[in-house]
């Protein structure tokens, strides 16, 4: 009974996030002279209104779930991983170079490609959580200023010694992978990949690997109170390299499978220009990082960004009221995010007090 | 009849924090009020101050009906408080912070010169020195605690209220204090006084009154009582008289050998310490906190990297080893507090029962859920933890009942070696009991503790032998059938090294 009413409680919060969202959303809406319902009713039918749309709005919330599930981890334990964007961008470049050069046949170039693009992606985010241990560099900020760094790499690498010199030679690309080593589909003629089959899969691993192993336990202690856990004898060093290893690596998964699924190459910005990163950390933050509430929240984001394209296609009003929205959904979250900081204050001070 | 309060009751939802409570004060009287945590002591005493309203019931001073909405009501009326934890300024000098909210002016604004002699008189009158132009930062807990007395008195207050002033005072200061508090009274001041310390209100109070569960169960003439009567009043039973058994101690379990920390301060934080602690003994360290017990626990348990000397245990080389190590090494540990190093708040009563204990409940990296409850509800059930489920948040249980949560866990890990510091800090009679029973009980199955508390009486109750640390030293070493308070005392206060 406990457990169904904190459950009920946890949820309370996003919903009425996205209530005032869509309210702030049909505001604009008439200010720019459109239909509330009609509106509404396209961006529904865009996001989930045939079996095509749906799909591709799974499609599209197959990286964010993945980014957001690796954010979630880090914020468990205690980390602002802001560098999912550079994780994720190195793990598709690493996962096109291994799918175009490998020999072997193409299960084993799709399979290699994925453990290198996870590989890739979580040794950066490492990186910086060894900068960090090392030599007390905050997190938050070479997370964030490494994703530079890992862009333009990627950027340099594309425009200079792996670009694609057969097609149109204006794109920064790299060649085509080979047709064998391609994710396939799940249905004929839709967008959606197996690469969503296994950002449902590390979903539900997460949840039972946060609630039922040692290491979850510990990770989550970490993040409540890092104090505590090394009290209790947990390596903190060895623990955050582990968790900033995986989160990052996720991110480098969403990028393998956006490669291997959807785009077939790696396309200088590509990744980025669609927001991926930013919104797997929405949805992160959506959720609480819960696993399972974050792989939904991602599946919500992507429906409000097909939608409003699909709103956009049929009606007058422009692409911008999505973005919105959205932009309502941060606001919450990040009031959420002060607002608990500033409970956090006060009862440590209270605390202090009380001895 | 200066102050009578009649009936009072206090409701928050479907809890009583007070039941038809009532209570009167004498001029020039001190009267206690003693009661274990959670009985409504706190409660009682907001509504006096004006903090709280009461459901029902009145209040009534010098026989005139008064009804009191903030603070500042009842310091208009004459009532002052001093809370348990100071409301200073200590970047303000003393003569400042007194005269606070009622400064004497010049022309051209504050008169530092008028507020300096205003502090000296009363400082005068009512026999209590102090110096008005100290920084308040710079003067000890004592000095401030005057200066607090002083303030509510310059506000004009005939009665006081005193929220547990001698937590954190040293015996000297203690002695001061009180001595303060009988002169004021026969001035014709009259004080309320809210503490734990059974042996001091004795000494101090005319009269007790006693609550338990938010009633009055007796209000007695502290001529009359005894520490026993009271404790039965308080808790509501007999409380078990502990004896230590003698015994011979055994090997020695933990050897500490000068062990240093410089720290970034001028004075090191620990200098050259030695100690050791065998089978079967209990070692008490007494001394004021904050010289050097806290870094010397955390050296010992791998929290902190010494800068000189080694910690052995069970004959093992620990020093600067990971914590899990010296933890699987034979070592279980109650830290000093709570909330910083004992629990994550945000996580439930099982998740901060479990820590400590992973390698005794899964299989394969899988925690096994059932194991882990049945460990955890055995402790609820021996240590009387009062918990919602073992589902609640370690953030809603009150502290005494976290704290026995923590004695439990640790208490658990039965390990050969424990440290124990503040085990009692904040917990109330009945608690003390049960965690002090189970001290001594590892003691007899040849257990060896090392116990840190700035509660004299507890550690002379507990220990075989007690260290007194001063300015990260060991400045005197005492066996329990010699040792005596006063002694302690002395040394705690940086007094000669008895051998």
């Amino acid at each position: 009974m406990d457990k169904v009413t904190a459950t009920l409680r946890s949820l309370v919060q996003p919903l009425l996030a996205v209530i005032v969202g869509l309210a702030v959303g049909a505001i604009a809406i008439v200010i720019v002279g459109g239909s509330i319902t009609e509106t509404y009713a396209e961006m529904w039918r865009g996001a989930f209104g045939s079996f095509y749309f749906l799909t591709n709005t799974l499609t599209r919330a197959t990286p964010i779930i993945l980014i957001g599930l690796g954010v979630a981890l880090a914020f468990r334990a205690g980390f602002f991983n802001m560098g999912s964007e550079g994780q994720m961008v190195l793990g598709a470049l690493s996962a096109a170079l291994t799918a175009i050069y490998m020999p072997g046949p193409g299960w084993l170039k799709m399979i290699a490609a994925i453990f290198a693009g996870m590989i890739a992606g979580g040794i950066w985010s490492a990186f910086a959580g060894w900068l960090d241990a090392k030599f007390r560099m905050n997190l938050l900020i070479t997370t964030l200023l490494l994703n530079y760094i890992a862009t333009y790499f990627a950027a340099y690498m594309v425009t200079y010694p792996f670009k694609d010199k057969t097609g149109s030679a204006a794109m920064s690309q790299t060649v085509m992978l080979g047709r064998e080593a391609w994710l396939p589909k799940l249905f004929q003629g839709m967008t959606l990949h197996v690469g969503f089959l296994l950002a449902v899969g590390v979903t539900i691993l997460m949840f039972l690997f946060m609630k039922h192993t040692v290491k979850g336990y510990e990770i989550r202690m970490m993040g409540g109170n890092p104090l505590f856990a090394s009290y209790g004898g947990i390596q903190r060093g060895k623990l955050m390299l582990a968790s900033m290893f995986v989160s990052g690596g996720l991110a480098g998964l969403a990028g393998s499978v956006e490669v291997l699924g959807t785009q077939y190459r790696f396309i200088d910005g590509a990744l980025t220009s669609p927001g991926y990163a930013w919104s797997g950390i929405m949805a992160t933050l959506l959720a609480g990082s819960h696993p399972i509430g974050t792989a939904l929240a991602a599946i919500l984001i992507a429906a409000l960004q097909t939608g409003g394209m699909g709103m956009e296609r049929n009606t007058d009003v422009p692409l911008e009221v999505s973005s919105i929205i959205q932009a309502v959904l941060i606001l919450f979250v990040s009031a959420k995010l002060t607002y608990s900081f500033i409970k956090r204050k006060k009862a440590g001070a209270k605390n202090g007090r009380a001895l | 009849m200066l102050l009578q309060m009649d009936s009072i009751t206090k409701t928050y939802g479907n809890v009583t924090a007070n039941s038809d409570v009532s209570f009167n004060l004498h001029k020039g009287e001190i009267h206690a009020i003693i009661g274990e945590n959670g009985a409504g002591k706190t409660t009682l005493m907001r509504i006096l101050y004006g903090m709280e309203t009461p459901t029902s019931g009145s209040i009534r001073l010098n026989g005139k009906p008064v009804s009191f909405h903030s603070p500042t009501d009842a310091i208009n009326n004459g009532i002052g408080m001093v809370h348990q934890h100071f409301m200073l300024f200590s970047s303000f000098t003393v003569a400042e912070n007194i005269v606070i909210g009622r400064e004497p002016s010049s022309p051209i604004g504050f008169d530092r010169k008028a507020a300096a002699s205003v502090t000296d008189q009363l400082a005068k009158q009512y026999g209590m020195p102090v110096d008005p132009w100290a920084k308040v930062g710079d003067c000890s807990l004592g000095v401030q605690q005057r200066v607090e007395i002083l303030k509510v008195l310059h506000q004009g207050a005939e009665i006081i209220i005193l929220d547990e002033p001698t937590g954190v005072l040293t015996p000297l200061e203690v002695k001061e204090l009180l001595a303060a508090i009988k002169s004021l009274a026969a001035q014709g001041k009259s004080f309320i006084l809210i503490s734990h310390k059974l042996q001091e209100i004795i000494e101090v109070a005319d009269r007790i009154t006693v609550l338990r569960d938010g009633k009055v169960t007796g209000t007695v003439q502290a001529a009359d009582t005894d520490e026993e009567q009271l404790s039965k009043l308080m808790v509501g039973r007999d409380l078990v008289k502990l004896t230590r058994e003698k015994k011979q101690s055994g090997k020695p379990v933990l050897e500490v050998n000068s062990l240093s920390i410089r720290g970034d301060r001028t004075k090191p934080l620990l200098s050259d310490v030695s100690l050791q602690v065998n089978e079967g003994e209990i070692v008490g360290i007494a001394g004021i906190s904050g010289n050097g017990q806290s870094e010397l626990l955390q050296a010992i348990s791998g929290l902190l990297k010494p800068d000189k000397g080694s910690v052995r245990l069970l004959g093992q080389d620990v020093t600067g080893a990971p914590v899990g190590d010296i933890r699987r090494g034979g070592l279980a540990h109650i830290p000093e507090d709570r909330y910083q190093w004992g629990v994550s708040k945000e996580a439930d009563v099982l998740e901060n029962g479990l820590m400590g204990h992973t390698a005794r409940h899964h299989k394969l990296g899988l925690l096994r859920g059932s194991s882990i409850r049945g460990m955890v509800a055995e402790w609820v059930e021996r240590f009387g933890i009062k918990t919602g489920s073992l589902n609640t948040k370690a953030q809603f249980l009150s502290g005494g009942n976290l704290q026995k949560l923590i004695v439990a866990r640790e208490l658990a890990q039965d390990t050969p070696f424990l440290i124990a510091a503040e085990p009692t800090r904040g917990v109330d009679v009945g608690a003390m009991e049960i965690i002090h029973k189970e001290l001594l009980q590892r003691r007899s199955a040849k257990g060896a503790i090392l116990l840190v508390s700035s509660e004299l009486t507890e550690v002379l109750k507990l220990s075989d032998r007690i260290l007194v640390m001063f300015e990260g030293k060991i400045v005197g070493e005492l066996m329990a059938e010699t040792a005596t308070e006063e002694r302690i005392s002395l040394l705690m206060a940086g007094g000669k090294h008895v051998g």
